[in-house]
């Protein structure tokens, strides 16, 4: 098991003017984050933990989506369409606290249920085991809500770790 | 109006710099007051630290972390967003913007009896985002407009009850080519200039 604490860790969120020119170099793109990259191609099961702010990621996780998840690394780009390329995870589980309320969040689109379902869901393993573990509402959650979502966490997060046999998606092309 | 154009991108000379140029150029043109904020140029720190968290939830109105910033918001009745999307959605640096800046206290209220949200900023009454996609629309609209959603739909709600919004994408960026590139700084010119 590897904890990645970004905050911990003092990892720098945004993307550098030289990073940004290398993107596309999939030889260099990932000099600036190469531990990084490295401890996201070792895994095998990927668990993100984070409170939604604002609708979305905080910045320090979206920063390390935008910084480590690189052409070569998440995903390739082959003959101009894209591929997954976390296939070597395949299990993903999401857990996380809002302060709105379901419907509310609803209305506003859900953003992070959305791409963590479908944009981080599409770059690991097909047949990934994938769960959203969200507790909204917090400014109001009671002691006892908490408590029953930190059971449910506990519950379901080892569920699908270290099944065998990571599906080769290198056939999809969107 | 009081237009606020807040601008996210590491590379001072990326087309994003040109989509900015068009906005700024099209409002002044039409009369505005323009405020520009360039999150890289101010070396904007978006992560919220330790402290700032523990204080968020008990900030009362006026109380504000980075009172210049806060001071951008009361300031202005539209706002403007121009910035790449990565990963569908805004960069690091602009999320951590709308993290650190729209606080508790001045960007909405929580209600002591129940706890509901109540808006603050209900003195912006437009709301718009230029930005540039790597993916084709058909496949942004499939993951749900991430981006698009968090600022036109979840900052819309802090703002005013009729707030207009404004959404111009150029996507496919990769497959862009000098014409489309060119189409899409007049579309932006023109859209601004009637803002």
């Amino acid at each position: 098991m590897d904890l990645l604490d970004l905050h911990a860790e003092g990892f720098d969120p945004v993307m550098s003017r030289e990073e940004r020119a290398l993107y596309h170099d999939v030889d260099r793109n990932r000099d600036a984050v190469r531990e990084h990259v490295d401890r996201l191609r070792a895994a095998t099961a990927l668990f993100v933990c984070f409170p939604v702010w604002n609708y979305g990621f905080p910045a320090i996780l979206k920063g390390w989506f935008d910084r480590v998840f690189l052409p070569g690394v998440s995903f390739d780009i082959v003959d101009g369409g894209v591929r997954p390329a976390l296939c070597h995870v395949n299990r993903l589980c999401i857990a996380t606290t809002y302060g709105g309320d379901r419907l509310r969040t609803a209305l506003a689109g859900d953003p992070p249920r959305r791409v963590a379902g479908r944009q981080l869901r599409w770059l690991v393993a097909r047949g990934a085991a994938y769960d959203y573990l969200a507790l909204y509402d917090m400014n109001r959650a009671d002691a006892a809500r908490r408590a029953a979502f930190l059971d449910r966490v506990g519950e379901r997060a080892g569920r699908g770790v270290g099944r065998p046999g990571a599906v080769d998606r290198s056939g999809g092309v969107r | 109006m009081r237009v606020l154009v807040v601008h996210c991108h590491p590379v001072p000379e990326s087309y994003v710099a040109a989509v900015r140029d068009r906005v700024l150029g099209a409002l002044g043109r039409a009369g505005h007051e323009v405020r520009l904020l360039d999150l890289h140029a101010i070396g904007f720190d978006p992560v919220m630290g330790t402290e700032e968290r523990r204080r968020y939830n008990e900030l009362g109105p006026g109380e504000h972390p980075m009172p210049e910033q806060a001071a951008h918001l009361a300031w202005c009745e539209a706002l403007v967003f121009v910035y790449p999307t990565w990963w569908y959605g805004a960069p690091a640096m602009l999320k951590g913007w709308l993290d650190r800046v729209w606080t508790p206290g001045t960007a909405f209220g929580l209600d002591p009896g129940t706890g509901e949200i109540r808006p603050l900023m209900t003195h912006v009454t437009k709301l718009a985002v230029v930005t540039t996609c790597g993916a084709p629309w058909w496949f942004s609209r499939w993951v749900g407009f991430p981006g698009r959603r968090t600022i036109l739909r979840g900052l819309r709600v802090l703002c005013a009850k009729r707030c207009r919004t404004t959404y111009l994408a150029h996507y496919r960026m990769d497959a862009s080519t000098e014409a489309s590139r060119a189409r899409f700084l007049e579309r932006v010119e023109r859209r601004f200039e009637r803002f």
